[in-house]
């Protein structure tokens, strides 16, 4: 059940971001096509493998903002103890955000980019992310501000939220020296995920745990501010390394290699954290679901981000792995496991209680849970056995990009199939929350 | 644990570790200019970045290894292709790679745009990337050369062939690629001097070669390499 009206907000903000996520796997699925066969030269001079792509990352960099977004707006009123300042602002964010990412999407279809991977969406409507975003930021101020009632999670989260924006800035501009280009745009995509996005979650995580478990929130507090320094503190000189090969100072070698090696520290701290909360919980935990994907996302997080980064972050390894199908295994199980997991355990925490019933039926969100996290797995070491083989015989043995790629077509095949089941699971995730059922004993 | 540590933990690592990036950050800016050689960044080189950025080719191919891992990364091709590979790629894709199982678009780009990317390719080419990407380094070309001749095994025509990529494109005994043709009967059907002539300037033997021309071979690599493929006279 929600206490404040204004936490309804959120729910558009959701829905929205399920639909988005259902398609970035679609492109995904596209994307292996292109791997797995050959495809016309009349196909791909219309709709090529690089369009595709920016659609698969931009849409999951959407749905994820917009996901975190709306968990903002609905956990800061009950944390502030306040309606939102305002949800005009809120709604008008969403149509600004939403509708610059429909016109980005086109925009690609005609060419219209800024040719950046990730950061592809062109310089205009930079301007119009950066308006949605000051205005999501003005309405969570203002209502801390009002509310008067500060704490440290709700600070964690508007610290993270304006870190974020902050690093989106270094991405717009055009930079004349590709190595300085690739210099800062590692400042947007390494600070977000290994910095701004993981006080999100921490601050997230920390409060749902601290809902559902009942532990005190002094406790849970105390051990965030230990888990978010260490993020920090291994996260940010951790940008180092990506630095090894860009034409940056060879000193990076050294400072890259062992802050980013400290990274799985805190991942490894979180995981700790979340097992030690439950086990003392004061509370019987009722929404079992949410149990599942919480202590799922932190886990997956540490498989994924904290031992997938680990196996390729020291310099040694990366010169062999950098920029091979070793990264997008990585980059797959890192951002499912810390980031899809961790915004579908918000939705279904904040779900059933927009819906306005406290117990529902959780057969399907457990079906969802473990199909797609077990395919997902198996996508994640499919793409990195490709991966060593492309390292091996591309960079090792010396046979040729195109050679080394030849084996890729069987491997990718498999991530299809793979993936149309993981598809499976995110379209009963889709549909089961869309349609939450109340529990038979509530009925 | 107090909060009052958990608090010092956390403004102590953030500070600290926000301080030295900064610092580095200052460093690296002073001499990325010499790293990158941005003396020789000219108007021509900027424009041809713009063009790279315009036609969105970031996300087939890689670049310092970032970007989608599609297509060859793009960092040394000036060195591993040569200029006029690079200009066939660009104006006629669809021809280059008629035969090949993943496909570049043709995007009809002007004489002037490519003009741009081959500068900007030749400048990329020299940025100081501590010898990445392995595949492309003359350092490990040299060593991998010198190992193969250690290991007394092989010849220094089979090393140079194995080491200057002909692989991508060649087969002996089945091992390698398949765009040029298999080069196990290759003594038994050229000369000398035409399996030479190949090597240094496939195009004048056929305006449409595929195959990339390999300027920068010394006199004698090139005798030791058209030698060993002059004793492949297929049989066995
Ligand atoms: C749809 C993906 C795609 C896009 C977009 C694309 N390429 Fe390619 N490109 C390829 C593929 C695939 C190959 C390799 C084909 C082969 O060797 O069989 C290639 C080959 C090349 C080569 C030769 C590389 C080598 O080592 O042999 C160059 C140079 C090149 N592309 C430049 C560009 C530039 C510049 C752009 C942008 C204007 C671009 N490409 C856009 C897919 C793409
Ligand atoms: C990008 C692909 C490519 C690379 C790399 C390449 N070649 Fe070729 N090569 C070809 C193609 C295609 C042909 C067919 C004739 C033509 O189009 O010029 C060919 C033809 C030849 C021939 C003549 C073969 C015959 O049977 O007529 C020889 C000899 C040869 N290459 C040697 C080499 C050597 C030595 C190297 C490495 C130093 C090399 N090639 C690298 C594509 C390549
Ligand atoms: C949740 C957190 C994380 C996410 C979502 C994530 C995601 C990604 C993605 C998407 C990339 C590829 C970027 C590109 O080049 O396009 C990447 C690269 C990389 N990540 Fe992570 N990552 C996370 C955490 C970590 C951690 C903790 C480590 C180290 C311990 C790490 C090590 C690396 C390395 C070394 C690369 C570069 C790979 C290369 O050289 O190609 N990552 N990450
Ligand atoms: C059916 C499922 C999926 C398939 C088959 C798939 C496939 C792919 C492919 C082929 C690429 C391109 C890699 C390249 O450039 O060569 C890619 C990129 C990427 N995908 Fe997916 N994807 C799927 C689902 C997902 C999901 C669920 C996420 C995140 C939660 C995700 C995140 C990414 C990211 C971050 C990249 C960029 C990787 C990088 O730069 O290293 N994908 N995907
Ligand atoms: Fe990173």
């Amino acid at each position: 059940m929600i206490k404040y009206e204004s936490q309804r907000v959120a729910y558009p903000y959701f829905v929205i971001a399920l639909l988005l996520f259902g398609l970035q796997v679609i492109m995904g699925l596209w994307l292996a096509i292109n791997y797995a066969f050959t495809l016309p030269q009349s196909l791909v001079d219309v709709f090529p493998f690089a369009t595709a792509r920016a659609f698969h990352t931009n849409l999951l960099v959407l749905w994820m903002l917009l996901g975190f977004m709306g968990g903002t707006y609905y956990m800061v009123p009950e944390e502030s103890e306040s309606e939102l300042y305002s949800t005009k602002l809120a709604y008008l964010q969403l149509v600004i955000l939403v509708g610059t990412g429909v016109a980005a999407l086109i925009g690609f279809l005609f060419g219209w980019t800024q040719g950046r991977p990730l950061l592809e969406i062109p310089f205009e409507l930079d301007l119009l992310v950066v308006l949605g975003a000051l205005i999501f930021l003005f309405n969570i101020a203002m209502t801390l501000i009002k509310a008067k009632n500060w704490t440290m999670i709700q600070g964690t989260l508007l610290g993270g939220l304006t870190f974020l924006a902050l690093l989106y800035l270094f991405g717009i501009p055009f930079y004349k020296n590709l190595s300085i280009d690739w210099y800062y745009w590692w400042w947007v995509i390494h600070l977000w995920v290994e910095g701004a996005w993981e006080l999100i979650t921490g601050a997230i995580m920390a409060w749902i745990l601290m809902r559902i478990t009942g532990v005190p929130r002094k406790t849970v507090e105390k051990w965030l501010y230990v888990e978010i320094g260490l993020f920090l503190f291994t996260g940010i000189v951790g940008t180092g390394h990506h630095y090894y090969w860009i034409g940056a100072p060879r000193y990076w070698l050294w400072f890259g290699g062992i802050f980013s090696a400290l990274e799985p520290l805190p991942i490894a701290f979180m995981v700790w954290d979340t097992l030690r909360h439950v086990k003392e919980r004061r509370v019987e935990i009722k929404n079992k679901a949410v149990l599942t994907l919480a202590i799922g996302s932190v886990i997956y997080h540490f498989i994924g981000a904290g031992v997938w980064g680990f196996i390729h972050t020291l310099p040694q390894i990366n010169y062999y792995t950098h920029g091979s199908q070793i990264t997008v295994s990585h980059g797959h199980l890192a951002f499912f496991g810390a980031y899809a997991l961790l915004i579908i355990t918000i939705f279904y925490y904040a779900f059933p209680n927009l819906k306005g019933y406290s117990n529902y039926k959780q057969t399907l969100a457990n079906w969802a849970f473990w199909i797609t996290s077990s395919t997902m797995m198996i996508i994640g070491l499919v793409f990195g056995v490709a991966g060593v083989l492309q390292t091996y015989l591309e960079r090792i043995m010396g046979l040729g990009y195109m050679n080394a790629q030849a084996q890729m077509q069987f491997w990718f095949k498999i991530a299809i199939f793979t993936g149309v089941f993981f598809l499976a699971g995110v379209i009963m995730w889709i549909y089961d929350l869309l349609n939450l059922k109340p529990a038979e004993s509530e009925s | 644990m107090s909060t009052k540590l958990a608090k010092w933990i956390f403004y102590v690592g953030t500070i600290s570790s926000a301080v030295l990036f900064l610092f580095l950050t200052w460093d690296t800016h002073r001499q990325i200019g010499t790293l990158t050689h941005a003396d020789r960044l000219s108007d021509e080189v900027v424009a041809g970045k713009r063009v790279f950025q315009k036609y969105n080719c970031n996300d087939c191919h890689t670049i310092l290894g970032f970007g989608g891992y599609y297509a060859p990364d793009l960092t040394k091709v000036y060195q591993r292709r040569g200029e006029s590979y690079i200009r066939r790629a660009l104006a006629q894709p669809e021809v280059l790679f008629a035969k090949s199982f993943r496909k570049m678009p043709q995007q009809n780009l002007s004489s002037e745009e490519i003009d741009k990317l081959v500068a900007f390719f030749r400048w990329v080419n020299d940025i100081n990337t501590n010898d990445w990407p392995p595949q492309d380094s003359k350092k490990r070309r040299k060593s991998g050369v010198n190992r193969l001749l250690e290991s007394a095994t092989m010849s220094l025509g089979a090393a140079l062939f194995k080491e200057n990529n002909c692989f991508d494109c060649h087969s002996l005994k089945g091992v390698g690629g398949d765009t040029g043709p298999a080069l196990d009967d290759v003594g038994s059907r050229l000369t000398l001097d035409r399996i030479k002539q190949q090597i240094r300037n496939p195009e004048a033997l056929n305006p449409d070669s595929e195959m990339p021309a390999y300027p920068d071979l010394s006199e004698s690599d090139l005798q030791a390499l058209a030698d060993f493929l002059l004793k492949q006279k297929g049989g066995e």
